[in-house]
């Protein structure tokens, strides 16, 4: 309907959300300053486990400032275990036992940093003050640290009730993995560890709650990925009607996972404290307790296996994993089953079995954090792939090339179900000149030929690693968007979703234009207040772009036809010859003849006159998408790396990532995804690990001591896209946000062999430190040496 | 806790005068006190550094600092930056420009970090540039978009010059 | 955190023994003490200020419980401490030994939990605090020996 050509779609605009950001105006929620406002202080347990025999507040109500304290018998009915966010997959056998966090400990404590009680003041200067005065009297008991401990006979229990540490298990199946084995010239069987990291967003999380009792109706301020499920869930708990509660969530300074989560204590706790004392009530997290009392990812266990025959091809893999939830498990089995979906990435595997057991351990909670799950199934088939080409000496990119299902395949049943409840069916793709793309911008082959290795005696070692992933993106149920022309010529477009720098502002006011003929720049966006719009889930999963998206171009789509009707109407033309540019409707045949929008909005609103039966004022549309399933988006990494064989140190010399998802709204913010996504997985790859001693305490809880990586870490990110269009959603688009992070641990490790060229060094677990590596090393060459 | 010290200082030219408890950091007093919220607080414990502010010019980590060791100074912040509120300064453009933004929430002490750097090395090659931008942590957009805007503005700001 | 080690006493085992049961000698030695009192048989209980890193000393309610005594040979602390900044809990082995006649080796094993802000935060620096404490404790505690075993000040006391 719009001119044909260069509509902002595909465009690397800049992005409009800028100028806030950049000048400080841009409000986050730690930033909302209300008049009267107190400020709150929780307690937390410093024990992992332990039985709560009784809290003693009286000390810290007469601190000075001091205007609450509230310990979980306070709350009475109100204290209520969270919702389970997402119910088990129907997965046969399925076993899952569903136990959620708490608003304030009762009896039990089981991860250190529990809130125990809160404390409410006048600053959060004088909440602290009166929290040290808070005498809970703890019995501590053993912790459950590590998984396989978890599940040992006598082991300490999490929830006693249950009789174990078990928390799911899961069975997924397809093919014939035994007769698979039989068959195979090649069987190779490894263990697996990924370990635990935080998520690191540099605002921590925060809510500011004002209860308004004159007119009944509570706000909220909150740093979530998901306003609209808030907004209905505190409703509930708190007994009053949707209508009546407002949830913002504002500029949020990095999600990345964790900010999905919900109910955290404090989200439940505060709202209830501003409407007990009628005065607005502010909690803001500190990093200390961002590491004890955000959800983090990822402790996992893999005994894999895989069949091959001689020539490298796959006849089956078979994995069983041990998961870790922490303490409770509100996000249900997300992480698990992503974990067992993606291990199959593009690779046609006739047979698979994989069986996961998920744990509860004295730890804070598991949920999804950049990747959910995704990292652990692909380096766990990567890593496999690896240790099959060195065995058969195909060469790791051979091996690929050789298993990767062809572009006739899709769509592509695996046969096993995936986190959003629908079969795992891969809507599109095709893998392999992803992967002949990455070779030739890497150079591999003169890598191999020239470059490699450098350095024979001691000195610094070059490697080269080339991995590849599938990624299932933008899952439904839906998400929303209302489209509204201002008689001024304005756009506006409301939508659900949280945003939290993917640039939302930017991409989604591009798919708008693109329906309207108009400038991104005149596309006004609001997001993530429920007052504006309030149907919904969030933003996670590489979602936001793929289904609020497509309803943003959807809802755009309709408003751009009752412009055009209206517009033919005066002009007494068909609608077929008119088109919407520069900001009016024309026939296409005599521009010249044409109306602007904002006066096609004036007349879409009469004063006088009748709106026709049927139609709707205004130039406004609101429209729904969700999406089937998810759309599959994959991608190939490489990278060259430097090892230093007596320091263990690695330089990154070279990342490039060649990715497809679909098609692209915007490259800049795309690539922008990438860059920090591999940033993150670099972390994830070579410095991040949360290290738990045996009582379960964290013992590298700050920025000193867990370690970020900072703009000395981290290349410049080659990047080149291969556009895939899924079929499943109108823009054709798929999920990014995720991409960068997933698969660079697999292609680090990759790289790190290859450079040191030691026989016996296998990386069998991330993350890695200089540290680590070096052990391994030593490992390596004294076996060598001893054999 | 509850005595109370005078607080005299100067943050982006205005004359302030306030008092606050002797432990109330530099932070929360331009945060909470000025209401100056652009300077943003990720760590308290000055390895962010997106609390970074400038103090009589240099850059400093406004939570580990104290409001009254600011007594008699003066103090930039981000909201000092762009002219007259609207125009941005090239730093800032830079950052638009090269897409070294995403949450925006460490952008503010990024640059205020960078605004002396550049001052002091007009000039700078990536090395030296990775290095200055060593002490603010981004979790977004994986820095090299923030190293190819101080270049950026470095450029500009030589050709301003010359 | 594990601390072990050796510490020889210039005295006789049997004052050495008497001396490590003297809640005011050990009120006096071990750095941070700021009371120590007998409550029950074996059990002591007190308060201690304890900086670690950056933090500014903390205090801790501390009880300390003597089990498995075999005077003047060995003897087992149980140690549970709480304060604002976290928790120490665990246990010590202590053993003594005759040097001669006039010296006293003691060995010594803890093995405590260390918990908390302390725990997250000061990691890095608790070994060497641990250490430093024990080494400044159990020398203090000969100066204390010997001062009493010379009949010179402090052995009035108590």
């Amino acid at each position: 309907m719009t001119a044909e050509g260069n509509g902002p779609v595909g465009r690397a605009a800049l992005r409009n959300e800028d100028a806030g950001l950049l000048t400080g105006s841009a409000a986050f929620v730690d930033d909302v300053h209300l008049p009267d406002m107190l400020e709150v202080a929780f307690v937390r347990s410093d024990f992992a486990h332990a039985r709560v025999g009784g809290v003693d507040l009286s000390a810290a109500r007469e601190q000075p400032g001091v205007v609450a304290a509230f310990a979980a018998a306070d709350l009475g009915d109100y204290w209520a275990p969270g919702p389970l966010l997402v119910q088990p997959p129907p997965i046969e056998g399925l076993e899952f036992h569903a136990r959620t966090q708490v608003p304030l400990v009762r009896d039990k404590v089981r991860h250190a940093g529990e809130p125990v009680a809160a404390i409410v003041a006048e600053s959060r200067y004088a909440a602290e003050d009166a929290a040290d005065r808070v005498r809970v009297d703890y019995d501590p008991l053993d912790a459950v640290v590590d998984l396989e401990a978890a599940l040992s006979d006598g082991a300490p229990l999490v929830h006693e009730d249950l009789g174990s540490n078990l928390a799911a298990r899961a069975v997924q199946e397809r093919g014939d993995w035994e007769a698979a084995r039989e068959r195979a010239d090649l069987v190779i069987g490894r263990r697996f560890r990924y370990d635990r990291g935080a998520a690191a967003a540099i605002e921590n999380r925060g809510i500011v709650a004002s209860w308004d009792p004159e007119r009944g109706e509570l706000e909220v301020w909150d740093t979530t990925q998901a306003p609209i499920p808030i907004r209905n869930g505190l409703a509930g708990m708190l007994g009053l009607s949707q209508s009546k509660v407002r949830v913002v969530a504002p500029f949020i300074g990095g999600g990345f996972g964790p900010k999905i989560m919900m109910f955290y204590p404090e989200e439940v706790v505060v709202p209830w404290i501003s409407m007990r004392l009628g005065r607005p009530v502010k909690w803001i997290e500190d990093r200390r307790e961002n590491f004890h009392a955000t959800t983090q990812e990822r402790e996992q266990i893999h005994d894999a296996e895989i069949a091959l025959t001689r020539e490298g091809e796959i006849l089956g893999v078979r994995d069983t994993f041990l998961h870790d939830t922490g303490a409770y498990d509100p996000y249900g089995l997300t992480v698990p089953i992503n974990s067992q979906c993606t291990l199959l990435g593009g690779y046609d595997v006739p047979a698979y079995r994989s069986e996961f057991r998920v744990v509860f351990t004295n730890k804070p909670i598991v949920t999804p954090v950049r990747g959910a799950g995704r990292q652990h199934g692909v380096f766990v088939m990567e890593r496999l792939l690896d240790l099959a080409a060195r065995e058969l000496r195909i060469g790791p990119v051979e091996i690929r090339r050789r298993n990767y299902l062809p572009p006739d395949a899709f769509p592509h049943d695996n046969n096993i179900v995936y986190q959003d409840f629908a079969p795992l069916v891969y809507d599109s793709g095709n893998y392999a000149p992803a992967l002949e793309r990455a070779v030739e911008a890497i150079g591999y082959l003169d890598f191999v030929e020239r470059e490699r290795r450098g350095s024979e005696d001691g000195g610094p070692r070059r490697g080269i690693g080339i991995v590849s992933y599938v990624e299932g993106t933008g899952i439904g149920p839906y998400e929303g968007a209302r489209v509204r022309i201002e008689p001024g010529g304005r756009v506006r477009l409301v939508t659900g979703v949280g945003t939290q720098g993917q640039g939302h502002f930017t991409s989604f006011a591009q798919i708008v234009a693109e329906a309207l003929g108009v400038g991104p720049e005149e596309v006004e966006v609001t997001t993530g207040d429920t007052r504006e719009f309030d149907w919904g889930t969030g933003t996670f999963a590489s979602r936001a772009t793929v289904v609020a998206g497509s309803a943003c171009h959807l809802a755009a789509t309709e408003v751009a036809g009752k412009a055009v009707d209206l517009a033919a109407e005066a002009l007494d033309v068909d609608p077929e010859e008119m088109e919407l540019a520069g900001g009016v409707a024309r026939v296409r045949s005599d521009p010249s003849r044409s109306i602007g929008l904002g006066e096609l909005a004036v007349r879409a609103n009469p004063l006088r006159g009748a709106v026709k039966p049927g139609e709707k004022p205004g130039l406004e549309a609101a429209a729904y998408f969700g999406p089937d399933r998810g759309a599959t988006a994959s991608g190939v990494h490489a990278c060259v790396v430097e090892v230093d064989p007596e320091t263990a140190a690695v330089e990154i010399l070279r990342y490039l990532v060649v990715h497809d998802c679909g098609r692209i709204i915007n490259p800049r913010i795309v690539e922008g995804q990438i860059q920090g996504g591999v940033a993150m997985g670099i972390g994830n790859a070579f410095y991040e690990k949360l290290h738990w001693d045996g009582s379960g305490q964290l013992r590298n809880a700050s920025f000193m001591d867990y370690l970020l990586p900072t703009a000395t870490d981290v290349p410049a990110v080659e990047s080149d896209h291969i556009e895939t269009p899924s079929p499943l959603n109108p823009l054709g688009t798929k999920g990014v946000g995720e991409a960068g992070a997933i698969p660079v641990a697999a292609a680090f490790a990759q790289a790190v062999e290859d450079a040191l060229d030691l026989p016996n060094l296998e990386i069998l677990e991330a993350p890695l430190s200089p540290h680590r590596l070096w052990e391994l090393i030593l490992d390596a060459t004294e076996r060598e040496e001893g054999g | 806790m509850s005595q109370r010290l005078p607080v005299s200082v100067t943050v982006n030219g205005e004359g302030y005068e306030r008092e606050v408890e002797p432990r109330r950091l530099l932070s929360d007093f331009l945060r909470h006190d000025l209401r100056l919220t652009g300077t943003r607080v990720g760590c308290e414990h000055g390895v962010c550094g997106a609390c970074t502010v400038l103090l009589d010019g240099e850059a400093v980590r406004s939570c580990l600092l104290f409001a009254v060791q600011a007594d008699g100074r003066e103090v930039a912040t981000v909201e000092g930056l762009a002219t007259d509120g609207s125009e941005l300064h090239p730093l800032q453009r830079a950052f638009h420009e090269a897409h070294a933004l995403q949450c925006g929430f460490c952008t503010p002490g990024f640059l205020m970090s960078l605004l002396p750097f550049l001052e002091e090395n007009p000039d700078p090659d990536e090395a030296e540039i990775r290095e200055a931008l060593s002490g603010n942590l981004c979790r977004c957009t994986g820095y090299h978009n923030i190293v190819e805007a101080v270049a950026r503005a470095a450029a500009e700001g030589r050709g301003g010059d010359g | 955190m594990r601390i072990e080690g050796e510490f020889t006493f210039d005295g006789p085992r049997e004052e050495v023994w008497e001396l490590l049961h003297d809640p005011d000698v050990l009120a006096r030695a071990l750095p941070g003490t700021e009371t120590l009192e007998r409550v029950g048989e074996n059990v002591y209980a007190g308060e201690m200020r304890v900086g670690v890193g950056p933090f500014t000393a903390g205090s801790y309610d501390v009880e300390v419980r003597l089990e498995e005594q075999v005077p003047p040979e060995r003897y087992t602390m149980i140690v549970d401490g709480r304060g604002s900044l976290g928790f120490a809990r665990g246990k010590a082995e202590v053993e003594l030994e005759e040097e001669g006649s006039n010296r006293t080796r003691m060995r010594y094993a803890s093995d405590l939990q260390v918990g908390g802000k302390v725990a997250g935060v000061g990691q890095r620096l608790l070994d060497s605090v641990g250490r430093g404490m024990t080494k400044q404790g159990l020398e203090a505690l000969n100066e204390e020996l010997r001062a009493r075993l010379e009949g010179g000040p402090g052995s009035g006391e108590g």
